[in-house]
């Protein structure tokens, strides 16, 4: 009697202790894309491991140009992972109307150095994700292109037309240099209309896009850029092609910096870069962008709500914010610390106009939350590549994205 | 023999009977179930779904719209203001149709003639099993990379147009990014990669066609063409019956050409009908509408299958 009572009570004691490891090493996982090539993914997960002891981040990694599709798949199919990071705005907003999402108790819950790119994440005035990175674009250019052709680096306070120029300036067909280089996205091509928050591509009127098809146009004729139909066809990233170290100015996403900075560090390039802000249209503000925002969110299926919300409100708050900002991204919360730990970054260029381009005067939506969005996403980006691939002049274009979009809701 | 003896019998009879047919049942089985679960199911459900708007998670919320799905996709309402034009030229349905429709009505005849082709000169010549394996290799291969490969050679400085520019013609378009041409490169890579296929199914025919048949023919004086022509096409109907049910359904089905190489673009020139149920039930996340769209495809392909299988009997042998 008295060995089976000793027995049971070391079994007792073992089970105890068994599941007291397991409360201490807790596993939160957390859907996202590009987990293992993503600087700030890696920085976010050690930093919050070191603050949280026992808790273990494991990312489900999905390949970026499949990720709404696939994680949309994946909430149908009942997926209990913990926490889902957010593409684009959109699909938070689908997600929620199909109850993906859990709503947010933000009760306390300091969000002022969201400076209101949280509204974006709120439906009804509930809150259904936290942002944590923001991203706005900027021009990348190469110096030592600049310095070989003996041309003053850009500046801050750039138009369209004066980049133009620049492009044709620093473009030297012999020595294979091209002035300026467009990813075959609408975004880096015609996106510049949004800035300054005047216009949204769903107003459903397209002529302001005019303006920045004919100014593509004139560069990719005079030899300036590559043509969209090859890069099209190559599939060339522009990653690849700007590391390739012949093209002088790339307009691209803040996120580039963290890539550009890896490939410094691992040779992938050994040029000197340094970014500006995007030149401005006539009437808009110097400095004015447009960008998007990466959050958070909750799946309504978890069952460690309290550990994901742990998570999700740290990865957005200031703490996070360093983390995310050491390796280079640019992250959601705005404030001088966070500004100061972007700059301090080792590889971030040194000079005063990289640091000013850090600080936007304005960063517009890249598309706005709409009715019938992905319609009209569809539809715009139909026309794109046909004015793109010259099938249509870019009137004959637009004009049929006016009409198209306006059929859709007739 | 008694009455009881009889009944005996039978009795044995009817058990030993009723265990064939279980052991048929039991055979046939795992496939039923496989078929049942993977195929009727979805279908049925589709059916269903297609009468619905339902835009993804919990199953409350799917709402019953009648044929509204099928209006909107058939744009109804414009058709009736302007036209039948309009749906063939502006609504999505319509222009994806189109783009099959042409896809289907190239690609069967011109697999068929290229297969077919490769088997007669495959058939004798010596070395024959090397080339054998080298029309086969393309089938075997990964769709993904034949689709990149393919990418490469139609590029605007790429191989195939250096080719063309040799034969003096001028041509120096992206194949893939041209609206015209854009169709043709799916056509081709899907005539160069499942040519193959069917060459082995014709030559396999080939062996089977009677050499009396053959022998008869040149007494009789028959040259090669008409050999040919009068003895060895109308053996082969059978197969070419087979080849083109196959290959009319494979091409309705078309998707992962396109997904890789153009992704139905430029703008809508390579839009087909599977590529639209994609969009439509995982971009835009509105399966009832998807499962309106694949309704359409079904009653198509249905269609196709019952007029070939009606005009079978002039494709047999006898």
């Amino acid at each position: 009697m008295k060995k089976l009572l000793a027995v049971l009570l070391a079994a007792m004691m073992l089970v105890m202790a068994i599941s007291a490891m397991a409360e201490a090493n807790q596993i939160l996982t957390v859907v996202t894309w590009d987990a293992t090539t993503t600087p700030y993914l890696i920085a976010q997960k050690e930093a919050f491991e070191a603050s949280h002891p026992g808790v273990t981040i494991e990312y489900v990694d999905v390949a970026s140009q499949d990720y709404a599709v696939k994680t949309t798949t994946m909430l149908e199919g009942g997926d209990t992972s913990d926490v889902y990071m957010i593409k684009e705005i959109d699909n938070l907003i689908n997600w929620q109307a199909q109850g993906f999402a859990a709503p947010l108790d933000t009760t306390g819950y300091d969000m002022s150095g969201f400076v209101g790119t949280e509204k974006n994440y709120a439906v009804d005035g509930v809150q259904y994700a936290i942002p944590f990175r923001s991203d706005f674009w900027v021009l990348f250019y190469n110096k030592d292109l600049f310095d070989a052709a003996g041309v003053a680096y850009p500046t801050n306070d750039m138009t369209w037309d004066q980049y133009a120029e620049l492009a044709r300036k620093l473009t030297d067909k012999e020595k294979g240099i091209y002035g300026t280089h467009y990813h075959t996205w609408l975004s880096a091509v015609v996106n510049w209309a949004v800035c300054g928050g005047q216009y949204t591509l769903a107003d459903g009127t397209y002529d302001n896009l005019l303006y920045f098809y004919k100014l593509y146009q004139d560069l990719e004729d005079a030899g300036a850029c590559m043509s969209y139909a090859d890069l099209k066809a190559a599939g060339l990233h522009y990653s690849a092609a700007f590391a390739n170290g012949n093209i002088a100015m790339l307009p691209m996403g803040y996120w580039y910096v963290s890539t550009l900075i890896g490939y410094n560090k691992d040779g992938t390039c050994s040029f000197n870069w340094g970014i500006t802000a995007v030149p401005h249209a006539d009437g808009v503000d110097a400095g004015s962008s447009f960008g998007n925002l990466t959050g958070a969110m909750i799946n309504a299926k978890s069952e460690k709500k309290d550990l994901a919300w742990e998570y999700i409100s740290w990865l957005g708050g200031p703490e996070g914010a360093k983390a995310t900002a050491s390796v280079g991204a640019r992250p959601a919360w705005v404030s001088e610390d966070v500004a100061g730990a972007m700059s301090s970054v080792e590889g971030f260029p040194a000079d005063e106009t990289s640091k000013g381009a850090l600080l936007p005067a304005g960063v517009a939506m890249e598309w706005p939350v709409a009715e019938k969005v992905s319609d009209i996403k569809t539809i715009v980006n139909e026309e794109h590549s046909l004015i793109m691939a010259r099938e249509v002049t870019p009137e004959e274009g637009i004009e049929e994205m006016n009409e198209r979009v306006k059929e859709l809701f007739e | 023999m008694s009455q009881a003896e009889v009944r005996k019998a039978r009795y044995r009879m009817g058990r030993l009977e009723r265990k064939n047919t279980l052991v048929a049942y039991s055979f046939l089985a795992p496939n039923f179930i496989g078929f049942a679960v993977f195929t009727l199911v979805p279908v049925i459900c589709a059916i269903l779904l297609s009468l619905f708007e339902w835009n993804g998670g919990d199953i409350s919320k799917l709402k019953f719209v009648g044929l509204d799905n099928y209006a909107t996709i058939f744009a109804t309402k414009k058709v009736a203001e302007k036209g039948i034009g309009y749906f063939f030229n502006r609504a999505d349905l319509g222009i994806a149709l189109k783009n099959t429709v042409y896809y289907t009505v190239v690609t069967v005849p011109l697999t068929i003639v290229c297969a077919l082709a490769l088997a007669l000169l495959l058939n004798k010549i010596k070395g024959a099993v090397f080339f054998r394996t080298v029309f086969f290799f393309p089938y075997v291969s990964s769709m993904v990379a034949i689709c990149v490969c393919w990418s490469f050679m139609l590029m605007k400085d790429g191989p195939v147009n250096q080719l063309i520019m040799a034969l003096g013609i001028d041509f120096n378009k992206s194949w893939t990014a041209d609206s015209t041409m854009a169709i043709w490169s799916i056509i081709l890579v899907s005539v160069w990669r499942n040519m193959g296929y069917y060459m082995v199914l014709y030559l396999a025919a080939l062996q089977g066609i009677p050499r009396e048949l053959m022998e008869a023919a040149t007494v009789d004086g028959a040259n090669k063409w008409q050999q040919f022509l009068h003895v060895t096409l109308p053996q082969l109907k059978p197969t070419t019956f087979f080849v083109s049910v196959m290959m009319v359904i494979s091409c309705f089905k078309i998707y992962d050409v396109v997904a890789i190489m153009t992704d139905g673009g430029p703008g809508r020139a390579t839009k087909m009908l599977v590529t639209y149920i994609y969009d439509e039930a995982f971009v835009k996340i509105r399966y009832g509408q998807a499962s309106a769209i694949s309704m359409v495809l079904l009653v198509i392909v249905l269609a196709v299958t019952i007029i070939q299988f009606g005009s079978e009997k002039k494709f047999s042998n006898d």
